[in-house]
């Protein structure tokens, strides 16, 4: 009772506000959607790099991970009894097109890895039924790649969610979060070849290039464009409420950490440090999802200046 | 047919008569405002005036909560372009409030009430419909509209400064308000077409 009366005060404080923060997606149970989002992200994008290397605990950390999303966007859903009726507006929704992704992934990866385990299985992984699974597989993956930053940029109510470089932020999110998953399930359960892991490591830095750079044009988007909602959420997370999750987690955890211990130069490179690698990339990245969402801010509702006059 | 309000800015004191009267109506739970009224400041010293805005839910002809909802639980009646919610197929999900650039969407996981003792039997009655868990939302008072009676917060208006009508015929009260007086709309960049207009203070 108390809680819930907290949170009723909040939101008459917020309602208050002209810049409104949002709440729903974040915080409480809110976390389950960002942890779900996450693990699903990391999932399709360890599923592909499995299947680029070969790799079957690739494969299976994908199917686990995805398990568990699912199970963390359930525990979101003010309604989660309901959560089969998701699939019905798939064709202008994200957030119905993400369901149904997960759904075939999920599906697909059950028919695709038992016969990769289980030799007495009752169909081979190159069977008629392998097959099928491995092409369920594969197209859930790619739309769980791809739908979660559809599913923000179509929020219109959050104008810092909106830019037209989220979709593809998040995209580059999945893959890094894949190869960091594998180089976690490498360093546990014994890394292939050293060529394998060199090759793994020199994609990682790659996307984290890239997702340096995309992040950069997105903050600089949203500081110097012309929507106010969208600057006060650029500000709340490089100096306001959320600042010390983006320096000490994402940047400091998720990317000089890990490039420091790559560098071989604190610690000479071994499975350990692929590990560490791995399992810091992956927090770094959870903490700027997470930033990312709890710092959406409302579209203030204002009338035009010009109309004032 | 496609209703539609005109708020009239300069007749509205900011009473929040509206935002009673649609509690009253509707028994919202805690937490759930279908009709709000806001107090802005425009201008700088010495020439700062106040003004209430009051705000609802636009009633949009492209709602982007409606292309947001994964079950279909956000929809459009057709047949006067009302935005509602089916609140048996609501998830929960919250994608239509992060989708609706009027914030006027809410989350309805209080409890139903707002004092410890429980409620009136009047509260038990117009509380009892709503569902625990779901996005709730302004339908225009569409029960009422059906009936041949105007929305509670237009209804309920010392200042008549709410108008109510049919934004599809050029004659009706709110069009002829909107063409001669300069109406206008919230965040018009959303591209969203609300069917509710405001006429300046």
């Amino acid at each position: 009772m108390a809680e819930i009366s907290a949170k009723y005060e909040q939101l008459i404080h917020d309602l208050r506000q002209d810049f409104r923060p949002q709440r729903e997606w974040g915080e409480g149970r809110g976390l389950f959607l960002v942890i779900g989002h996450f693990l699903v992200g990391v999932a399709a994008g360890a599923w592909l790099f499995g299947l680029l290397f070969d790799y079957s605990p690739g494969l299976f950390a994908g199917f686990l991970l995805a398990g568990v999303g699912g199970i963390a966007h359930l525990g979101f859903l003010g309604r989660p009894e309901r959560f089969w009726k998701m699939a019905r507006h798939v064709r202008t929704a994200w957030v119905a097109r993400g369901f149904v992704g997960l759904t075939l992934f999920l599906a697909g990866a059950a028919l695709y890895m038992p016969p990769l385990v289980f030799r007495a299985w009752p169909w081979h992984a190159t069977s008629a039924i392998g097959w099928l699974g491995w092409l369920m597989a594969a197209a859930g993956m790619v739309i769980l790649i791809v739908y979660m930053g559809f599913v923000y940029s179509a929020s219109k109510g959050i104008p810092f969610w909106t830019s037209s470089l989220h979709p593809l932020l998040y995209m580059t999110y999945a893959l890094r979060g894949g190869a960091a998953a594998l180089l976690v399930a490498m360093a546990m359960l014994g890394v292939p070849t050293e060529e394998i892991a060199q090759r793994l490591i020199t994609i990682w830095i790659a996307i984290t290039a890239f997702l340096i750079i995309l992040f950069v044009l997105e903050i600089q988007g949203a500081l110097t464009g012309g929507n106010a909602a969208a600057r006060r959420s650029a500000r709340e997370m490089l100096s306001g409420r959320f600042a010390g999750y983006f320096y000490g987690g994402t940047l400091t955890l998720g990317l000089l950490v890990p490039l420091a211990l790559l560098s071989g130069k604190l610690v000479p490179l071994s499975v350990a440090v692929l590990a560490a690698v791995g399992l810091l990339s992956a927090l770094g990245d959870f903490f700027m999802k997470y930033t990312t969402i709890r710092a959406g801010i409302y579209t203030p509702l204002e009338l035009r200046p010009a109309r004032m006059r | 047919m496609r209703w539609g309000m005109v708020i009239d800015l300069k007749r509205c004191i900011g009473c929040y008569a509206c935002q009673l009267a649609c509690k009253a109506e509707h028994g919202t739970p805690p937490g759930v405002y279908y009709a709000r009224v806001l107090k802005k400041e425009d201008g700088e010293y010495p020439t700062v005036r106040q003004f209430a805005l009051p705000v609802l839910c636009n009633h949009c002809e492209d709602p982007p909560c409606v292309a947001a909802c994964p079950t279909g639980a956000s929809f459009k009646w057709e047949e006067d372009g009302i935005v509602d919610i089916d609140h048996d197929l609501c998830v929960g999900c919250r994608s239509c409030m992060m989708a609706c650039p009027y914030t006027n969407r809410y989350f309805n996981d209080q409890p139903p009430h707002y004092f410890a003792q429980g409620m009136t039997p009047f509260e038990q009655a117009r509380t009892e419909r709503h569902q625990r868990n779901v996005v709730m939302k302004c339908n225009f008072c569409r029960d009422r509209v059906r009936a041949g009676k105007l929305p509670a917060c237009v209804a309920n208006c010392p200042t008549i400064a709410r108008h109510f009508g049919d934004l599809d015929d050029p004659s009706s009260e709110i069009s002829v308000l909107i063409k001669e007086r300069g109406g206008f709309t919230l965040h018009p960049e959303a591209g969203t077409g609300p069917s509710v207009y405001y006429l300046p203070p």
